[in-house]
């Protein structure tokens, strides 16, 4: 008995040292992030480094706020990141349901295809899509950008949609149909709560893959005013003497909602991801 | 109540047929001064001219210097170039070979074809006609620890030998034997590689092109030597790992006293020296500048132009507007707002501009004066010279843009400072090189 | 939950499968048509709701795809509109390019040793956070976070972590006598690796996502049959674990592979292309280089055909390999 408290209290103290290893590699890197966003100039190359500013200052954000347009590439990036998912999922859920519900040839083929098409590089894509993007006169507008983010989203979400539609039970919207519901009714009442998690889910991952889009929005992007973040930053961390200081403060401001936005949804992304999951 | 809506209707139209007539020229305008201050003081030029031009609005860009050309690339490959733009002398020249710019001849007669500086009228002069005027001019500068070389007893070295001796010299070590202060810092980033190797190979009184044929001459000995001291200073006096240093990186190095010597500074630098060098020692009596050296088979040093000219596009949505706000931006008071938010950098390209005591009125014009004047010592005696280029006549070479973009030359570099001998890493580049040229369809020889 | 639909919506709507009276031929015969239009309606309704999807596909990539193997048979300068039909010329030139072979090296360096790894910790990572313990919810928050920031910021936030003068890691490892000189990561010697570090540190909360949400749902009771079993955790693992998460590991690895064998940003912005860069000059970068700094669109349309054709046959491998878990819903 006093064996077995101990390995069950051993293995209590790996789950917990592995979690605090967890924890501890994910957060060290922001918190020296934090740490340097908040030193004046001179400590920021100070040796040893300090983790805690002998001066702190508030400038590099009063800096970053005022005298880059930081604000606007993150208006920007939420903007057309949410635009996109929108897109993207009412077209992929559509799909999806189609997929799995209905049946017409080439059913099967439509799937194999959506395979294909993650294995396009998007830098196959670029050059074409902005050569595309000016033939219709788009080329640098946020019209343009959504387009770019749906073309490599859409894959994705239709792919995983078609998966959480698929352990949705047909004999659940069948009974509905007999019970008299329209398609449209058992589809709003029966599918969709089912799929939510789901749907939430897919939602983020693709959010997370517009926000971060880097290529697509240096080639279509020519104007300060319209760039998104990842861009606006690295043009940033490029000026002449931009300083690692103002840096880390811009990196801090964009971690610091997704945290707590995170926080908030990631009840809902683990449930929703292992609801729709893979059979298997 | 129908009249009304009627009536609403109708004004409604007419006001944005109005509107639609009246409708503003947008001119686009890309440059490489990123600093907020020039980018503040940029925006108030323009709103000054928008107010004396009310049908044209002028929307400026601030692009990092090594963003500059992809973007442009990507631009006019969409037919959708910005009106005006900065650009490295190689690719003013590109563009005029292809046939993309408008001549700036009715600028160069507004600002006085005399009152152009005569050391950077070549940055975009071709066929006779100016198509490009530099919006400021600099050169890149020796800085080094003045106060370290005093203390010392050292002399300025005048030869590439006599270089790696004096930052030796300089170098310190703690009780353990390890370095807390390194010779020399460069930075390992691609475009900077380029700018030096263009600027050791003159100072070593060699070429990069055959001025007839073009075909590269990397494996002549003026390059190979380069290469000999890329491979001395790595061994010696720089960081292990300067290949991975930034631009940034060596101005920190600079002013926390982690590297005694910049080849590759600027003007600029005194800015970032202000803000990171420990207070007492922001000043050119700690951080001075030196002639650069010359090169074993060399005659007299070089440095490097940073002149970008202001190019215009022809093809562009309003080129004359554009043309237009460069003749503003090129007047007294706009033009010494401009220069003086980067003093040390931003030289002014109009020499009259320069005699203007309003311009010499800054503080920092005055306190680091030493180090315009040995900008200005570079420019005088010719001996600065854009980026790959050796005489001024390269520019006529069409491929300049494609071989800065390639990457061949700072990987020349990168694999005789791992270990290649020199002769083969310059024959490995020079093989890449003639195909590229070849490629492109420019190969004469 | 109770079978069937809302109650309100029965009572509304008038139900479909009517009965069949005893009614004359013509009846009958309206009917059977009324049913073959509801299949033929049903079938038009399935390709509607397909259809913006498959639009928006064909246009946004199959196009841009079909452009890039048309512009691979040209030499064709990337912004001037010099332009020449080569056919494979560019193919035959990459074959014998030194620089081709050496991307495609350092891309499946880069490629295996990442995805290795990412799967590695994630799986290990997704069974720690499957357990119940204090403060869960938290962990279990923060451990994503290095997944959602853009590239950028991560590369940057490495960059200043590995800065060899500055940087904390090195200050660290001085200090605990690891080293005796400060390490240069982000020169030639080591950029490789702290590229293949820094992405594993970023993509592997992706895995851990995706295993652990499959973990919930594995039903305790099969754990606890196993342990009344006396299987020891390895055994468990093995024996209950693996076989339940084989599905989901299927498409984690394949998508993971098929996402790091074609990574741009994350290279590209640790090394931009030349410099100590060259030494992670993968064969995404080299494409982009090829295309956008040596200005020879043909060339690097090439570059990413072969890419392409390359995950192709990996994937055909993989999925000949792997049948059984290949049961994708």
């Amino acid at each position: 008995m006093k064996r077995l408290k101990w390995r069950l209290n051993s293995n209590r103290s790996l789950i917990y040292i592995g979690a605090g290893l967890l924890a501890l590699q994910a957060s060290f890197p922001f918190l020296w992030m934090v740490s340097t966003s908040f030193k004046p100039p001179a400590e920021v190359f100070a040796q040893p480094p300090a983790f805690i500013p002998q001066e702190p200052t508030w400038d590099n954000f009063r800096r970053l706020f005022t005298t880059t347009n930081f604000l606007i590439y993150f208006k920007n990036s939420l903007v057309v990141s949410g635009s996109a998912v929108l897109l993207t999922m009412i077209v992929s859920a559509a799909g999806a349901y189609s997929l799995t519900r209905y049946q017409y040839m080439g059913r099967e083929k439509i799937a194999g295809l959506i395979l294909c098409t993650y294995m396009f590089a998007p830098i196959m894509i670029v050059i074409p899509f902005f050569i595309l993007a000016k033939k219709l006169g788009i080329e640098n507008t946020h019209f343009a950008l959504v387009l770019a983010f749906t073309s490599f989203c859409l894959p994705f979400t239709l792919w995983l949609m078609r998966a959480f539609f698929a352990t949705i039970p047909l004999e659940l919207e069948e009974a509905a149909l007999v019970d008299g519901a329209g398609r449209v009714r058992a589809l709003v009442y029966i599918v969709l709560p089912l799929a939510l998690p789901g749907i939430i889910a897919t939602s983020i991952f693709t959010f997370i893959l517009a926000w971060n889009d880097y290529i697509f929005t240096r080639i279509l992007i020519t104007s300060d005013e319209l760039k998104t973040l990842p861009v606006g930053v690295q043009d940033l961390f490029h000026s002449a003497l931009i300083d690692w200081g103002l840096i880390m403060a811009a990196g801090m401001m964009i971690t610091i909602p997704a945290l707590l936005f995170f926080l908030s949804v990631q009840r809902y992304l683990i449930r929703g991801w292992g609801a729709g999951g893979v059979k298997g | 109540m129908r009249r009304l809506a009627l009536m609403i209707l109708i004004l409604s139209l007419s006001w944005t047929t109005f509107a639609w007539a009246a409708e503003k020229k947008v001119v686009r305008i890309w440059h490489t001064e990123t600093e907020p201050q020039t980018v503040a003081a940029f925006q108030q030029i323009i709103n000054d001219f928008e107010k004396l031009n009310p049908d044209i609005t002028v929307k400026q860009e601030a692009l990092a210097w090594g963003d500059l050309e992809a973007k442009l690339t990507a631009a006019l490959a969409a037919g959708a170039p910005p009106d005006a733009s900065h650009g490295q002398a190689v690719t003013c020249a590109s563009f005029y070979a292809k046939g993309l710019l408008r001549d700036q001849e009715d600028i160069a007669e507004a600002v006085g074809k005399d009152n152009i500086w005569e050391a950077v009228r070549r940055q975009c002069y071709h066929g006779e006609k100016y198509y490009g005027i530099p919006h400021s001019a600099a050169t890149s500068l020796l800085i080094y620890r003045k106060d370290i070389l005093k203390a010392k007893g050292l002399k300025t070295p005048q030869t590439w030998d006599e270089l790696i001796k004096v930052a030796e010299a300089m170098m310190e070590k703690d009780k353990d034997g390890r370095v807390t202060r390194y010779g020399l810092s460069l930075p390992g980033v691609g475009l900077f590689i380029n700018i030096l190797v263009g600027e050791l190979t003159k100072a070593n009184g060699g070429r990069l092109f055959d001025l007839a044929t073009g075909r590269p001459t990397f494996t002549e000995k003026p390059v190979i030597e380069v290469l000999d001291f890329y491979k001395k200073l790595s061994a010696t006096v720089l960081p292990p790992g300067w290949l991975g240093h930034g631009y940034l990186d060596t101005f920190a190095n600079l002013a926390t006293g982690k590297a005694a010597m910049l080849y590759q500074g600027y003007g600029r630098g005194a800015g970032y020296i202000e803000k990171y060098a420990p207070k007492g020692m922001a000043n050119p009596d700690h951080f001075g500048v030196m002639v650069k050296p010359k090169g074993p088979s060399g005659k007299e040093t070089a440095a490097q132009i940073d002149a970008e000219p202001w190019m215009i596009f022809k093809n562009a949505k309003y080129p004359e507007e554009a043309a237009k706000f460069l003749k503003f931006f090129f007047k007294e008071e706009n033009y010494i707002k401009y220069l003086h938010t980067v003093p040390i950098h931003l030289l002014p390209t109009l020499k009259s501009v320069r005699k203007n005591p309003a311009y010499q009125a800054n503080e920092m014009v005055r306190k680091w004066k030493e180090w315009q004047d040995m900008q200005y010592f570079y420019f005088e005696k010719d001996l600065a010279k854009p980026t790959l280029i050796i005489d001024w006549n390269d520019l006529r070479l069409p491929f300049g843009l494609e071989i800065l973009g390639s990457g061949i030359v700072p990987d020349m570099v990168t694999d005789a400072v791992r270990g290649m001998p020199s002769a083969q890493a310059a024959a490995k580049a020079q093989a890449r090189a003639e195909e590229l040229i070849t490629k492109l369809g420019y190969k004469r020889w | 939950m109770k079978k069937g639909a809302d109650p309100k919506i029965s009572s509304m709507v008038p139900s479909q499968e009517s009965t069949l009276p005893a009614a004359p031929t013509f009846v009958r015969f309206w009917h059977r048509i009324k049913a073959l239009q509801v299949k033929k309606r049903e079938q038009i309704i399935g390709l509607c709701t397909i259809a913006p999807a498959l639009f928006l596909i064909l246009a946004l990539t199959l196009y841009p795809v079909a452009y890039s193997i048309w512009l691979s048979l040209l030499e064709k300068h990337s912004f001037f509109p010099q332009e020449r039909f080569v056919g494979l010329e560019n193919y035959i030139y990459l074959w014998h390019d030194p620089e081709f072979w050496n991307s495609l090296w350092l891309g499946v360096v880069y490629s295996v040793w990442t995805i290795i790894f990412q799967i590695i910790l994630g799986v290990a990572a997704a069974l720690i956070l499957n357990e119940t313990f204090v403060g869960r919810g938290l962990v279990r928050a923060i451990v994503l976070f290095p997944y959602m920031i853009p590239t950028i910021v991560a590369v940057i936030l490495w960059k200043w972590l590995l800065n060899d003068t500055y940087g904390i890691v090195n200050y660290w490892l001085l200090a605990c006598g690891i080293v005796t000189a400060p390490v240069s990561w982000l020169g030639p010697d080591h950029i490789m690796f702290s590229v293949i570090l820094m992405s594993i540190w970023q993509f592997f909360p992706f895995v851990l996502l995706s295993i652990l949400a499959r973990l919930q749902t594995i039903p305790p009771e099969l754990y606890e049959a196993a342990k009344v079993d006396g299987a020891s955790a390895v055994r468990r693992f093995l024996h209950v674990t693996l076989p339940q998460i084989r599905g989901i590991l299927f498409v984690v690895i394949l998508l993971r592979s098929i996402w790091m064998f074609t990574k741009f940003d994350t290279v590209w912005l640790m090394g931009e292309g030349a410099g100590a860069g060259r030494f992670i000059r993968t064969l995404p970068v080299y494409a982009y280089m090829r295309t956008l700094t040596y200005y020879q669109a043909g060339l690097g349309a090439a570059l990413a055909v072969i890419m392409f054709a390359i995950l192709v046959v990996c994937t055909v491998i993989y999925f000949r390999m792997f049948r059984e878990e290949a049961d994708i819903g």
